[in-house]
């Protein structure tokens, strides 16, 4: 790194020296014929200071390097060659290298690589071109201008085949081409890069698009006969690579100096704003003078009224195209976020989309929209999922509001916020969209959550009577069973006289024995236990206590044990319908497992009329399939058997 | 007879325990939960462990893993399991798979002759499987079957032997002599197609084997 530096010292005070030294007269060589030295020696320094400069602070940047060694080839090094021969045909021969670093930094700003593989092949032809006029013009052996006619040219004993006569033709256009595909290159660069490198490019941009408008009103000041035309022309061309190199120093170092982009805006449009007011006087003029007379005051009243009186809408109009044409992404934003808008209120897109869409809008592929949720105080995606804290990744965040309340937050490229104006204005546009998305993601977590409510209740429900079934079986019975024992074995201890309580002794444990019965069959009904065993195994136990038959078919593995419990109630009370209602002579019983969702089908063929009333047990059962997010359908013809399915969705 | 009982409601328990040793049998170990029971069968390696299906932690089905836990590793100790209510499957796959096995439900020791029978039968090597396993086995005989083909009385022996019951048992327990049960025990096997040279308790794994094909 300090080698670096030290030798863009080295590089950039020799540029500065060559310029001194001409300027202090310490060249052997200068003439009249190249007093070119002077102007191209000045020029140069502004490349080798901005160079310097950048170099100082990013060594390894290729702009800087490209810069110093631009200047130091377009310097008049050449006056000092003390052969006076050689010093003239360089200065006849180096000057285009003025504009040959200039279209290299375009070629590669502002990075320091090529747009893409192809242009390197662009930058090859250029470099063809710069060097091959170069040695062409190092071989022109013709003599010098007038006061060096003298002078011998070194080179004219060389031999010189006719075609150096013409070459230079097109390798000169060449160069042109490479100084319209310098300006092709940062055009399409603008349109790719965003954010900080955006706004460095657009620097030079400016001051390129600068150069053709300064062209094109010398032109046509000269064109009118404007005093001074000529030099504002020469001083144009020679100034464009101070400009150039100026420009690309502030982009480098100082691009958060200015607001460039307005700059541009304004240049644009009062650049166009003077070329067609300029071109209409002057068109009122001619064709006016044609019919009044050259020079008539009248004419000239005529067209500064014309010109003043349309300026303002002129002005207007230009600014609209202008806005348009330079702050294109944020003009493309707003029309995209609107489109969106106006196929969201037509339903071809749903409004959750408009996260992606201010993505697109913004040019930040990597942005997210967040939802606030004021009930819950959380965040959450288009998708639903809960954010409870906002990812701090480095992304800016921006709110978007609505009638002063927050509704979401765009998580974003900290670039975005250089340009808080089309940041501002596309999230404006949105907002009504967020608004609508936001709702409709709040009422679908609502409903997930009543939902998922429903379920914990079924499931504490169920939990409850396994509770009460285990209480009843573990307590209840259990005493009875031991209180029961405890009478035989008094009874088995009675002295035998006491036989005669044996009759009575025995009744007593037969109640015991029936009220132990009866709890078993009250456990049963509140979970049943025959469900412990599966309820594949629960469904052929079921099927056996049937007076009809039952074909079951369950190949079945454990599910969860509140569908289990949802599933078995069902068919339990299919089957007693069934018995009860059907008269049918045989019912078939199939229980499969496909896709995560657990099907239960009863089917009889009885006389079918089956309605699951309001209040009925099977509407009853109905509500806790769907608790389960499963589904009940009855189909019950009269006279055509009853057919009841049941699908609940048990994971996989 | 020296035994075990694992049953964590104390009352029971001790009810349970001061009717066997009433009885005349020893009660080695009293237990309240698996693990304890385990410990104490590979202890004292008793004749029989009476064993309760739900026990603490979790009362599921620690006593039904127990029980067949103590069947693998100390074949000389008979189980006889008590349970609340009746799980069909298990205690058929259990007390089919070989003797010294009991299954009953825990009201059963209320008829406590029937119940010591039951006992002394197990630790004997032979099998007791309650009367309400077996009536969901036999019922409802389906078209075709060959249950149908059996007399009312034919049933009703045909279960009491699913009980794991001797004929003498069932002569006893029906008011018959033995004679006319070993007629229609023959008769029951002649029509279901087992063989009649199978004798005890080789009797009553072919009988479940039978019923549990027919039915599961």
């Amino acid at each position: 790194m300090r080698s670096l530096r030290i030798t863009a010292w080295a590089v950039a005070l020799t540029t500065c020296a060559i310029f001194a030294g001409v300027v202090l007269g310490l060249a052997p060589s200068m003439s009249d014929s190249t007093k070119w030295a002077y102007p191209s020696g000045f020029v140069s320094l502004a490349p080798a200071i901005v160079g310097l400069l950048i170099a100082l602070r990013q060594p390894r940047n290729a702009i800087a390097w490209i810069m110093l060694v631009g200047a130091l080839s377009a310097a008049p090094f050449y006056v000092f060659i003390p052969d006076k021969g050689w010093a003239l045909q360089f200065s006849r021969a180096v000057w285009p290298l003025l504009y040959a670093w200039p279209v290299a930094v375009a070629f590669v700003f502002p990075d320091g690589r090529l747009l893409s593989r192809r242009w390197r092949r662009v930058a090859y032809a250029g470099s063809f071109c710069f060097v091959g006029f170069l040695i062409v013009a190092m071989l022109d052996n013709g003599p010098f201008d007038k006061p060096d006619a003298a002078v011998a040219n070194p080179v004219a004993g060389v031999g010189h085949p006719s075609w150096l006569g013409w070459i230079w033709i097109p390798l000169w256009i060449g160069i042109l081409g490479s100084l319209f595909a310098g300006a092709i290159a940062i055009r399409l660069r603008l349109r790719r890069l965003t954010g900080i490198e955006r706004l460095q490019t657009l620097w030079i941009a400016w001051v390129a698009g600068l150069i053709p408008l300064g062209l094109v009103t010398c032109f046509a000041g000269w064109g009118v006969g404007l005093p001074f035309a000529d030099i504002a022309l020469g001083a144009i061309i020679l100034l464009m690579p101070i400009a150039i190199a100026v420009a690309v120093g502030i982009a480098v170092i100082r691009y958060r100096l200015y607001a460039i982009e307005r700059l541009v805006n304004r240049t644009a449009v009062y650049g166009t704003l003077t070329l067609l007011l300029a071109a209409t006087y002057i068109g009122i003029t001619l064709a006016a003078g044609v019919a009044a007379g050259r020079g008539s005051a009248w004419v000239t009243a005529a067209a500064t009224l014309v010109v003043a009186l349309s300026f303002r809408p002129l002005r207007a109009r230009v600014q609209g195209i202008v806005d348009r044409r330079f702050d294109r992404a944020r003009s493309d934003g707003l029309l995209m976020v609107q489109a969106f808008e106006s196929d969201v209120r037509e339903g071809v897109r749903a409004p959750e989309e408009i996260g992606g869409v201010l993505a697109e809008a913004l040019r930040d592929p990597l942005a997210d929209l967040v939802f606030w949720l004021p009930a819950s105080e959380t965040y959450a995606t288009s998708a639903g999922e809960l954010v409870g804290e906002l990812p701090a990744d480095g992304r800016a965040c921006s709110e978007i509001t609505r009638e002063g309340a927050r509704t979401a937050v765009l998580l974003h490229d900290p670039a975005l916020r250089e340009r808080p104006a089309p940041l501002r204005d596309i999230l404006a546009a949105g907002a009504l969209s967020v608004e609508i998305a936001r709702l409709r993601v709040e009422v679908r977590l609502q409903l997930q959550e009543v939902q998922a409510s429903r379920v914990r209740i079924v499931e504490a429900g169920y939990e409850e009577r396994r509770r009460l079934e285990r209480d009843l079986h573990d307590g209840a019975q259990q005493r009875l069973v031991s209180l029961g024992l405890q009478i035989r074995r008094m009874q088995r201890s009675l002295p035998r006289e006491a036989s005669i309580l044996a009759p009575a002794l025995d009744q007593i444990v037969g109640e015991v024995g029936s009220a132990i019965r009866d709890l078993r069959q009250i456990a049963a009904g509140v979970r049943p236990a025959r469900l412990d065993d599966g309820l594949a195994a629960a469904l052929h136990d079921l099927a056996r206590t049937l007076p009809i038959p039952v074909e079951v078919e369950a190949p079945i593995g454990r599910v969860a044990a509140s569908v289990e419990a949802a599933a078995y109630f069902v068919v339990c009370e299919a089957l007693t319908n069934t018995v009860k209602h059907a008269s049918a002579s045989r019912v078939a019983l199939s229980a499969t497992r496909e896709d995560g969702t657990l099907h239960v089908c009863v089917s009889d063929d009885g006389v079918g009329g089956a309605q699951a009333r309001r209040g009925s047990g099977l509407a009853g059962l109905g509500d806790r399939v769907s608790a389960h997010g499963g589904t009940l359908v009855i189909a019950s013809p009269q006279g055509g058997g009853t057919r009841i399915e049941v699908a609940i969705p048990c994971g996989s | 007879m020296r035994l075990v009982i694992a049953e964590d409601t104390v009352l029971l328990r001790e009810g349970l325990a001061g009717l066997l040793e009433d009885a005349g049998h020893d009660v080695v170990a009293r237990v309240g939960d698996a693990e304890s029971l385990l410990a104490v069968v590979a202890e004292h390696e008793p004749e029989l462990a009476i064993v309760d299906v739900r026990m603490p932690p979790t009362y599921e089905d620690e006593g039904m893993k127990a029980a067949a836990e103590i069947r693998r590793s100390h074949p000389s100790t008979a189980v006889l399991v008590l349970s609340q209510h009746i799980e069909s499957r298990h205690a058929v796959d259990l007390v089919g798979s070989g003797g010294g096995f009991g299954y009953l439900l825990k009201d059963r020791v209320l008829d406590v002759d029937e119940f010591l029978e039951a006992a002394q039968r197990v630790s004997a090597g032979g099998s007791a499987l309650d009367p309400e396993v077996v009536k969901h086995l036999l019922t409802p005989p389906k078209e075709g079957d060959a249950l149908a083909r059996l007399t009312p009385r034919e049933l009703e022996v045909l279960g009491l032997v699913a009980e794991g019951r001797t004929n003498a048992g069932i002569a006893k327990h029906l008011w018959l002599t033995e004679k006319t049960v070993e007629t229609h025990v023959s008769s029951i096997l002649g029509k279901l197609g087992l063989s009649h040279s199978a004798e005890g308790h080789r009797r009553v794994l072919a009988v479940l084997a039978y019923l549990r094909a027919s039915t599961v």
